[in-house]
């Protein structure tokens, strides 16, 4: 580094510090007063063309990925469950992604997902490693302990340490892209609970308090962007679904650069309300991200 | 006529080479077979030409492999055997001094006899121990199986160093079992250091499938023979044969040992020796008929009994927790498990998870080795139905995915008490969340947590729950049942999912 950049970097730390200072109300008339909103909801069209409409209304795909930068998408891809089962992410919406992302000019793009069923079948049967290469990006492995880190999360009340991906750890674009579904023991899953994925011993989630886990975990890294897909909605009998009839055609998504307030959309569309679902809550608490949608403004299209 | 010598001389040389190549094609894509394939596209096609798991298929098969000796003799040992070319290969490799004629050991019949009456009586440990493939399959599995999945993955982790993903995935391994590792290190060691001492020992001495072959080979209708004039009493051939079953001095080669190598015929420097077919004018030796059709027509009679009464008889075993093991997706009941597994690993070696190992008692002593599904390192994958499509004995029937998905191999239990969501008050789910059926489902708890609750019809007894039980001790346990049923039938996705597109948005 050498003393110019030095300066610059200096510079934008102390004005990203003194943002931080500024009071949340101060701050959400700036966020207001920006030309995008904070949250996109779509609904009526296809996953690809929701994206690209959503991505549209929060200032287009440049505004997330700069020539050159290395992408990591975190889909849900962990059941051995075809797309027709909506356990995993729509593969659709993901190869849409990738797309865009390279067209912006991401030099790769990585999307992985530590499974729950074996990954060779999930990865494959999910659609979405398809999906991922025939847009031109790269199906990473999440199988084994060894492409994981111990970081410890600052901040985080249950959750102290943990391994996270290495690919998690050198990407300079991280786009969540997860499935809205009921959720047998966390309720609903959707943003911050995808982040599970990132995560090698996610086993002691289970141990240590679900909910909190999921709230500390997303302290660590927030997502540039939250897409979720509530094309098809399991709405009970989740997170794997056992037939065709615990899902609903719903063609939304929700797009947001707050992962906070993208689950508190997707928990009202749902049909639950998000302040009792733990891990927002304590998120917001934490100061994850804000469960007030007005605030950071919402665009609504419908296609 | 040097030209005629030359000719006759490069035919052999042919033929012994085929024979070679063949042999050693046959034994590396068992090889293959046992190391590298895993799951999925398997089928039984390459273990099915195999003698023991075609007899223990159906008694037909034993028939088919003794019609194949009355043409050409033990054709299957030198061919499609692997433990066969695995001995030869030490023998040749070893290049000791060769030992001349040794006459066949009569522990060979004692131990063909035990086989088939242990066989007849379902005490399964016996053949599966002395079966020639079954033995190879368990080394291949238990010794090398760990040097190649240790040896992809390290590839792989390179490949992933440098960033090239996807081009060589990480293979499962198949639980380690020292006891077994050590065993099968110490039998194929004895074996290779037997076999560069005396060529094919096994083969001679203990194979049953050599024995019970070697009762129809009497007089094959092709055979290597002395052709009467052309013998310089060398001794090429007394030393080129593996099974020492040919003696010069009485010109005469063990039928019913020999294993048609054609080495001898290679090594002979005058042509005497030479493949030939049964001449009309020769006599047979009576004694040795006699002795082949009562013998053989016995084994017959003994294999063709047992395959009929396939009980369902329920496993003996039991271990201190009352839990039964679990016999893979297929297997039926553990009476056909136990009865027609020959504990070869082919399933073991199929299996995507790697839940499959070999047991130490599980099944109790006659059915050591016999696998059983281990869920502490992973659990029965629902789209899965490999181990079937990989079974060469019919013990593991294959399944259609629609019927595996309905097929219960074991029964779980919850365990409240140990549950996480009792004892410390925070939500988990995660046995609900793997449950493909929601057999285990989350029902209302105390302020507003979830706790699980199963429903015993739907449940498959896969194991997901057991082995991602967070709680120590485990809060959701599987036992195996003693004959395998069928789940409830569940109604509410006739209808398919509920299109609902939104009138507007909630919020």
């Amino acid at each position: 580094m050498d003393r110019r950049e030095f300066l610059k970097r200096a510079a934008a730390l102390g004005i990203g510090g003194a943002a931080l200072l500024v009071p949340r109300s101060v701050r959400s008339v700036f966020a207001a007063a920006r030309s995008h909103p904070g949250l996109a909801a779509v609904r009526g069209g296809e996953p690809g063309e929701m994206f690209d409409r959503g991505v549209a209304a929060l200032g287009g795909m440049g505004r997330f990925v700069k020539k050159g930068q290395t992408v990591v998408i975190k889909p849900n891809m962990a059941w051995d469950v075809p797309p027709e089962g909506g356990a995993n992410t729509n593969p659709a919406l993901v190869e849409r992604i990738v797309k865009r992302c390279l067209e912006a000019g991401a030099s790769k793009v990585y999307a992985f997902d530590h499974t729950c069923d074996l990954w060779r079948r999930s990865y494959k049967n999910s659609g979405v490693e398809d999906a991922v290469r025939r847009a031109g990006g790269v199906a990473a492995p999440a199988d084994s302990g060894g492409y994981y880190q111990k970081v410890s999360i600052a901040g985080g009340k249950v959750l102290k340490e943990v391994s996270v991906h290495e690919l998690l750890l050198e990407c300079d674009v991280f786009i969540n892209v997860p499935v809205l579904k009921h959720h047998g023991g966390a309720g609903i899953t959707m943003g911050m609970k995808n982040l599970m994925g990132t995560v090698w011993n996610r086993g002691e989630f289970h141990s240590k308090g679900l909910h909190q886990c999921i709230a500390d975990i997303s302290l660590f890294r927030r997502p540039q962007l939250t897409v979720i897909d509530a094309y098809r909605m399991m709405s009970r009998n989740g997170p794997r679904g056992t037939s065709p009839g615990d899902l609903r055609v719903l063609k939304a998504q929700i797009l947001s650069t707050d992962i906070v307030a993208a689950d508190t959309a997707a928990a009202r569309i749902f049909g639950a309300d998000p302040a009792n679902v733990a891990y927002i809550r304590s998120a917001a608490g934490m100061g994850v991200g804000t469960m007030d949608l007005e605030a950071l403004g919402v665009e609504r299209i419908a296609l | 006529m040097p030209s005629d010598k030359k000719s006759s001389g490069k035919k052999k040389r042919t033929l012994g080479k085929a024979r070679n190549i063949l042999s050693l094609a046959v034994f590396f894509l068992f090889l293959a077979f046992f190391l590298f394939r895993a799951g999925g596209t398997a089928s039984p096609l390459l273990p099915g030409i195999q003698a023991v798991p075609a007899a223990f298929r159906w008694w037909g098969g034993a028939a088919v492999f003794a019609v194949s000796a009355l043409f050409a003799g033990r054709v299957y040992c030198s061919f499609l055997c692997p433990l066969g070319t695995f001995q030869e290969a030490a023998w040749r490799l070893g290049k000791q001094p060769r030992t001349g004629y040794l006459p066949g050991s009569p522990l060979r019949f004692l131990v063909l006899a035990l086989v088939l009456v242990s066989g007849a009586l379902g005490i399964s440990i016996v053949p599966a121990l002395l079966d020639p493939y079954a033995a190879f399959g368990r080394g291949a599995v238990q010794l090398l199986r760990p040097a190649a999945a240790g040896g992809i993955n390290a590839l792989s982790d390179f490949l992933e160093g440098r960033g090239i993903y996807g081009l060589l995935p990480h293979v499962s391994r198949i639980p380690f079992v020292p006891v077994l590792f050590w065993g099968t290190a110490a039998f194929f060691l004895l074996l290779a250091v037997w076999s560069v001492r005396r060529g094919r020992p096994f083969c001679d001495a203990l194979c049953p499938v050599g024995t019970f072959l070697g009762l129809f080979s009497a007089s094959p209708l092709v055979s290597v023979r002395f052709s009467g004039d052309r013998c310089t009493g060398c001794g090429s051939c007394e030393r080129s044969c593996p099974q020492n079953c040919i003696s010069l001095k009485e010109r005469r080669i063990d039928a019913d040992r020999c294993v048609l190598c054609l080495r001898c015929i290679e090594a002979c420097p005058g042509g005497e020796l030479s493949l030939a077919f049964a001449g009309k004018t020769e006599s047979l030796a009576r004694r040795g008929l006699l002795r082949s059709a009562a013998g053989g027509a016995a084994a017959l009679a003994v294999m063709f009994w047992s395959r009929k009464k396939v009980s369902s008889a329920t496993s003996s075993a039991s271990s201190p927790d009352d839990r039964l093991p679990v016999s893979p997706p297929g297997s039926g009941s553990h009476g056909n498990f136990t009865k027609r597994c020959v504990a070869c690993m082919a399933c073991a070696a199929a299996c995507p998870a790697g839940i499959i190992r070999p047991s130490l008692g599980e099944w109790g002593a006659r059915g050591l080795f016999q696998p059983v599904l281990d869920y502490e390192k992973g659990y029965c994958q629902y789209s899965c139905n490999a181990c079937g499509k990989a079974c060469p004995t019919g013990a593991i029937i294959p399944l259609l995915l629609e019927e595996k998905q309905r097929t219960s191999i074991g029964k779980a239990r919850f365990l409240r008490r140990n549950c996480i969501v009792r004892i410390y008050g925070t939500a988990c789910g995660a046995c609900s969340e793997h449950c493909p059926t929601q057999a285990m489902h989350m029902v209302p708890f105390r302020g507003g947590l979830t706790i699980p609750e199963l429903d015993p019809s739907l449940c498959l007894g896969c194991g997901a729950c057991e082995n991602v039980c967070p709680a120590e001790p485990k809060a959701a346990i599987v036992s195996g049942i003693p004959v395998h049923g069928k789940i409830r039938e569940t109604r509410d996705g006739d209808g398919g999912a509920t299109v609902a597109p939104l009138e507007e948005f909630p919020f």
